[in-house]
């Protein structure tokens, strides 16, 4: 309990561990907080017409569907519609009707708008008395979070990891590692207050952050068994990473190597929708089946999530009883 | 002189290896390279809008084959649920009425009318292409663009500054104070190394994501621009190294850097969002040089002396917290 206190002690002086540890709280908060952002103008369409080119009654008819930018000279309109990072369709008058300009690289909604918008201005009275029923959307970047939010909470989760990592790289830069080696103290103890401080902290991170990004209520209550398991693999996982890395600067690489990992396997596997026996292997990255699992609660799919617990509960068993057979032969040795 | 520099080029070499820095730099290759050509290509796609017709009695004859037919009132509102940017048409009264989930006023406009458009399809003129790439050439170059950025503002950063630390751990500064060499050479070797690997990176970056024939025609222009950002992050990592007290201090500043730095650059300079004042942020000129280089604009001659001033700045800063640092440890 003594040697808990010292290391709990060592890592809140750690101003990385205390960033690592902030990190997903800030970023849930934000996450909770972006409906209040206005990205709105990200899918609108955006004109770029010549001066004195256009009747009035049209710039203002193209109004309704856009910003409209008047240039002064034809080579200030080219620019901007080549323009790569607007999607700006080029407005002129052709007789009675208008033609578009575009530059040709769009994404297929702005392109086919070009293609639309004289069928839309030669329609546009009979448009004027169409009845339109507006439904309300509840939240427009929905689906946006529904992604993010388990990312987050991955994160969150495997926090423990860079705790533990970071923890056994500064005791051996100070020295501490090898007083360590002849302190009167059994591998299963040392490994003990190893893993507990990283997996509190990994838990305690992933609970607030679970709490802000759900608005915890007891249906999510399912989440504490993948929280506490996953922050059990990344407290491993840390120690791993710790006893591998000869420096610091070693140590941050495989810690971004290790983030990455867990980050990418889980959101590529959702994005693409991986079946068969490549999900199954991608069930050795231990936080898929805790982004299954999120996203199988979520869902209310509690068979998946049950599954996932099962294979994460697999992982912790695997990964110690893996560091305790080096650990040991490594003393032996 | 010559023989100190290589001395000292290739023991930083050697150093970067042994800290995996180059092994780290393949693996970040091979990464962006998968993520560009499986993920990002593949998922960067925006169909226009779709459009459900809801008509029994088949009084719309003339409809667009870009109208998906739905049986009945449900199955119409259960398409709209599942895909909230789709518009709803519903011909089963004498009017045709337009049902569409809210979203911005522009773009709800837009959505109706269009929709409305593709029942009565009319042959109209194609618009006119005045650009020279296609939509995938312009994705590629775009998130080549980024990505190659992000390495070398965020990663490299962290790499110099990452080999300074432990050569100042190691007490290398100090025996360099009194090594019978000039005091630059042992910044030089440095920014060197790392101005090499930066452009080797970026023409591997560039020819593996933009394709062989387009990646070298624009290799020229990119080579220069990522030589001024290179030795620009170099100079600023090192200033940082020198400044800070031990690694952990910087991981602040990095992180401070990568997230308040880079974010509004990115969102100005790639999407519709523009800040006001963008133009006084440093990055966002830099960035649009990098960018404007895969699109094949000239940049002006302003820009090229603001970085060239900028560069020889950072070198003054940095050579004077290395001789302050060597009077430290000497």
């Amino acid at each position: 309990m003594k040697g808990l206190k010292y290391q709990l002690k060592s890592v809140l002086k750690d101003k990385f561990c205390l960033m690592t540890f902030l990190l997903p709280m800030v970023v849930a908060v934000a996450l909770n907080f972006m409906g209040f952002i206005d990205l709105s103008s990200l899918g609108e369409h955006h004109f770029g017409v010549l001066k004195n080119d256009l009747p009035p009654h049209t710039a203002a008819w193209l109004e309704r569907y856009g910003p409209v930018t008047v240039y002064e000279t034809q080579e200030e309109l080219t620019a901007a519609i080549n323009e790569p990072s607007t999607n700006i369709i080029g407005v002129k008058a052709d007789g009675a009707s208008i033609k578009t300009v575009v530059a040709g690289d769009e994404l297929d909604i702005f392109r086919q708008a070009a293609v639309t918008l004289p069928s839309l201005y030669e329609q546009r009275e009979w448009a004027e008395k169409v009845e339109i029923q507006t439904l309300e959307r509840s939240d427009i970047l929905e689906s946006f979070q529904d992604i993010f939010i388990p990312a987050v909470l991955i994160v969150a989760m495997f926090m423990g990891c860079t705790f533990n990592a970071m923890n056994i790289i500064s005791e051996k830069e100070d020295g501490v590692a090898f007083v360590n080696e002849i302190l009167p103290m059994t591998p299963s103890q040392y490994i003990l207050q190893k893993v507990v401080v990283g997996f509190l902290f990994g838990s305690l991170s992933s609970i607030v952050t679970a709490c802000i990004c759900f608005r915890l209520s007891w249906q999510n209550f399912g989440l504490l068994p993948l929280i506490v398991l996953s922050s059990f693999v990344a407290a491993l996982i840390g120690l791993f990473i710790g006893k591998l890395s000869e420096s610091l600067m070693t140590g941050v690489v495989y810690i971004k190597i290790a983030m990455l990992a867990f980050l990418a396997v889980p959101i590529v596997c959702a994005l693409i929708g991986v079946n068969g026996p490549l999900a199954v292997i991608c069930n050795i990255v231990p936080s898929q089946p805790a982004f299954d699992g999120i996203m199988a609660l979520s869902a209310g799919n509690m068979g998946t999530a049950i599954k996932d617990i099962g294979i994460l509960a697999i992982h912790c068993a695997a990964w110690f009883v893996l560091y305790i057979l080096i650990f040991a032969r490594h003393k032996s040795e | 002189m010559r023989e100190g520099f290589c001395a000292l080029f290739k023991k930083d070499c050697r150093m970067l290896a042994s800290g995996k820095f180059f092994l780290m730099a393949a693996g970040f290759l091979a990464l962006y390279t998968a993520y560009v050509n499986l993920g990002y290509i593949r998922f960067m796609q925006m169909p226009p809008y779709n459009v459900y017709l809801y008509d029994p009695a088949g009084t719309q004859t003339e409809v667009s084959s870009l109208v998906h037919a739905v049986a009945s009132l449900e199955a119409m509102d259960a398409a709209l649920l599942s895909d909230a940017n789709g518009v709803g048409l519903d011909a089963s009264a004498e009017a045709v009425r337009v049902v569409l989930y809210a979203g911005a006023e522009h773009v709800d406009h837009h959505r109706a009318d269009y929709a409305l458009s593709l029942l009565r399809p009319s042959a109209g003129s194609a618009p006119e292409i005045i650009g020279t790439n296609t939509p995938e050439q312009k994705a590629r170059k775009e998130i080549t663009c980024e990505l190659l950025f992000f390495e070398l503002a965020a990663v490299g950063f962290l790499g110099i500054a990452a080999v300074l630390f432990q050569e100042k751990g190691m007490g290398v500064i100090r025996v360099h104070a009194i090594l019978p060499l000039q005091k630059n050479l042992f910044l030089l070797s440095k920014l060197m190394v790392f101005l090499l690997s930066d452009l080797a990176f970026a023409v591997l970056l560039t020819l593996l994501n933009v394709g062989l024939a387009d990646g070298a025609a624009l290799l020229p222009a990119v080579l220069l621009q990522t030589a001024i950002l290179s030795l620009m992050m170099a100079l600023a990592g090192l200033l940082c190294a020198l400044l800070l007290k031990d690694f952990r201090q910087f991981t602040l500043a990095y992180l401070i850097i990568a997230i308040f730095a880079a974010t509004p650059v990115f969102l100005s300079a790639n999407t519709s969002v523009k800040f006001d004042w963008i133009d006084y942020h440093p990055f966002y000129h830099v960035y649009m040089g990098l960018k404007n280089a895969y699109f094949g604009v000239a940049a002006s001659l302003v820009y090229y002396i603001g970085s060239a001033c900028a560069i020889a700045l950072l070198f003054l800063a940095v050579q004077l917290a290395f001789r302050r640092e060597m009077g430290k440890e000497g």
